[in-house]
């Protein structure tokens, strides 16, 4: 991985193909394997929120002294996409497909137009901005996403 | 940078929702227009009424759509803030709502004052969307083709604009210029470099993001936009000068261009990731459908001459284009758009723990499913409309009619279902303040 925008957008394709894999099972009313694919959709999602807000914000924030600027934002939308994972995880577990589909749909893009802004904006500023601590930066989020967060509920 | 500090700075629910609720009102008088004139209106392109059908479906149902979402989009997908979005927004609307109106009046009496109106207040009008989306928008450097195609899109609607107005005040002033040319190349700017531009720059994003596909391949995404704008001020610039073939030849590059594009859509939608295709998917496969429908029919009306000779043909091209094309796309995209902004609008005044209600249950799913049919049987009937006037013309007109009204009772449903949930939530948090 050579910068930080091609790691994170990749780690937001590999959630989207985790959804993918939720919602097949869900229209086939696989209510078991559903269950389990949400579970590691959300545990990818969690492990992804918390790479950026224990690491990639932080050194953000850091090195350009703004702190109530777009990753506030973006933490703000972190905390909404939390809230509708919770909804969605709650309608499964209910084997409601109706309000799964509905929670999901919103979710989807919440997360794409949260991605979207990301991916144009905000990596680029902090590939731009953290260049010389690029390398330790990458190890560092590896590390969170491939540590998945357990979801209790 | 300053783009960047304030990019949560979505518009108020209210500057694009004016624009979302207005446009299927000009498609319902579209159809009222196409039932009052009956078959006459499909003998030829040029008669009052076809002309003033186009321009309400063209600006006053893809336009106004257009304008209302490029709003909503331009700090989302490039950073780019309005300044004033709502205040903004009411101009705007306010000029192309009575601009439109003014025209069409233009067509259907030939008042030269009507057009003189129409020019001024449509040109006022778009000259301010223009310049506050420009300037939000030439701020942000850009670093991708989305970017680069909402700044295209908006040179491309300047184009048809400055067209626009040189026929209406030629209309008007009665000066001596070429109005079929210039109305060739006004259809040209207008279908091409404001609306595929636009379009273009808009699905690079959104079919990867609602059917998750992989991306468009960079070869169109980073050349297309810019291409088909050279293509087109050459195109321009060969008619004007009189080479017929070269702008022949040029016009058909455009067609493939498009072609190209829809296929490709096509291509990447069948590696969509997702379970099952929704109405909002299946109005752009619709539209996919009928653009390339439209440029098969465009260069053989280009290289047929048999074709070229009879009317229909560019009157079924102008129903695949514009009701076809981009009112399928566009009324699939505001089936996403208004149901999650009422959602992220609603959920923005929620207290802490607190669900707005899914987008889901702002516009059922069956509700959009049945305009989705009606949409498809108005298509239907304006194409065979064209082919057989005197059989199909009313069933198309009161199909169009009914199809919109659909589109504009869902769109209503969505705004009451906002003004419902909003009232609760402030009264609940007035409540919460006051304990």
């Amino acid at each position: 991985m050579k910068n930080i925008a091609t790691l994170m957008t990749a780690d937001h394709r590999s959630c989207d193909n985790r959804l993918a894999a939720v919602e097949h099972a869900v229209s086939r009313k696989d209510w078991s394997s559903a269950r389990a694919a949400f579970a590691d959709f959300q545990a990818a999602m969690l492990a992804h929120f918390a790479a950026e807000e224990t690491v990639l914000f932080p050194q953000f924030e850091q090195r350009t002294g703004i702190s109530q600027g777009p990753t506030q934002v973006m933490r703000n939308e972190h905390v909404q996409m939390r809230q509708l994972l919770t909804a969605a995880g709650s309608a499964l577990a209910n084997n409601d497909q109706d309000d799964y589909s509905g929670e999901v749909e919103t979710l989807l893009i919440m997360m794409q137009q949260h991605n979207v802004k990301e991916e144009n904006v905000l990596y680029p500023m902090c590939d731009q901005h953290l260049a010389t601590e690029i390398e330790q930066l990458i190890t560092a989020l590896l590390v969170q996403l491939d540590n998945p967060v357990k979801v209790t509920t | 940078m300053q783009a960047l500090l304030s990019f949560d700075q979505a518009p108020p629910f209210a500057a694009p929702a004016r624009f979302f609720v207005t446009a299927p009102l000009f498609a319902m008088l579209a159809g009222a227009l196409i039932l009052s004139t009956g078959p006459e209106l499909f003998v030829s392109r040029w008669t009052a009424a076809a002309l003033a059908t186009t321009h309400l479906l063209s600006l006053g149902f893809l336009s106004q759509v257009m304008i209302g979402a490029m709003m909503q989009i331009l700090p989302v997908v490039a950073g780019a803030n309005l300044s004033r979005p709502l205040a903004v927004a009411r101009m705007v609307h306010l000029t192309l709502v009575c601009g439109t109106l003014l025209l069409v009046l233009g067509f259907l009496t030939f008042n030269r004052l009507a057009f003189t109106s129409a020019a001024w207040t449509l040109g006022v009008g778009l000259a301010t969307f223009v310049g506050t989306a420009g300037r939000a928008l030439f701020k942000v450097s850009s670093n991708n083709p989305t970017i680069d195609g909402l700044k295209l899109s908006l040179l491309g609607l300047i184009g048809t604009v400055v067209l626009g107005l040189l026929l209406a005040l030629s209309l008007s002033e009665s000066w001596p210029l070429p109005l079929p040319q210039l109305t060739a190349l006004h259809f040209g700017w207008g279908v091409i470099g404001w609306g595929f531009s636009l379009l273009l720059a808009v699905a690079l994003v959104v079919v990867p993001m609602f059917q998750l596909t992989p991306a468009y391949p960079k070869w169109l995404a980073q050349t297309f936009c810019p291409l088909s704008l050279l293509l087109l001020v050459l195109q321009t610039i060969a008619n004007l000068a009189g080479w017929s073939t070269v702008a022949d030849v040029l016009a058909s590059s455009l067609a493939l261009g498009v072609a190209l594009f829809a296929m490709e859509t096509f291509r990447l939608q069948r590696r969509s990731a997702r379970a099952r295709f929704d109405a909002s998917q299946q109005f752009w496969r619709l539209a996919m459908v009928c653009m390339l429908a439209a440029c098969v029919l465009w260069l053989g009306l280009l290289w047929l001459p048999m074709l070229a000779d009879q009317p229909i043909g560019p009157m079924l091209c102008g129903v695949l284009i514009f009701v076809g094309g981009f009112m399928s796309v566009m009324s699939g995209m505001l089936y996403k758009i208004v149901p999650f902004l009422v959602w992220l609008h609603l959920q923005n005044l929620c207290r802490a723990g607190e669900m707005a209600p899914n987008m889901n249950k702002v516009i059922g799913a069956k509700q959009i499913e049945w305009q989705l049919r009606v949409h498809l049987g108005a298509l239907a009937f304006l194409l065979a409309a064209a082919l057989s006037p005197s059989w199909f013309a009313y069933p198309a007109g009161a199909a169009l009619l009914v199809a919109n009204g659909g589109l504009l009772h869902n769109m209503l449903s969505a705004l009451l279902f906002y003004r419902r949930h909003a009232a609760r939530l402030m009264a609940a948090r007035e409540d919460g303040a006051s304990r």
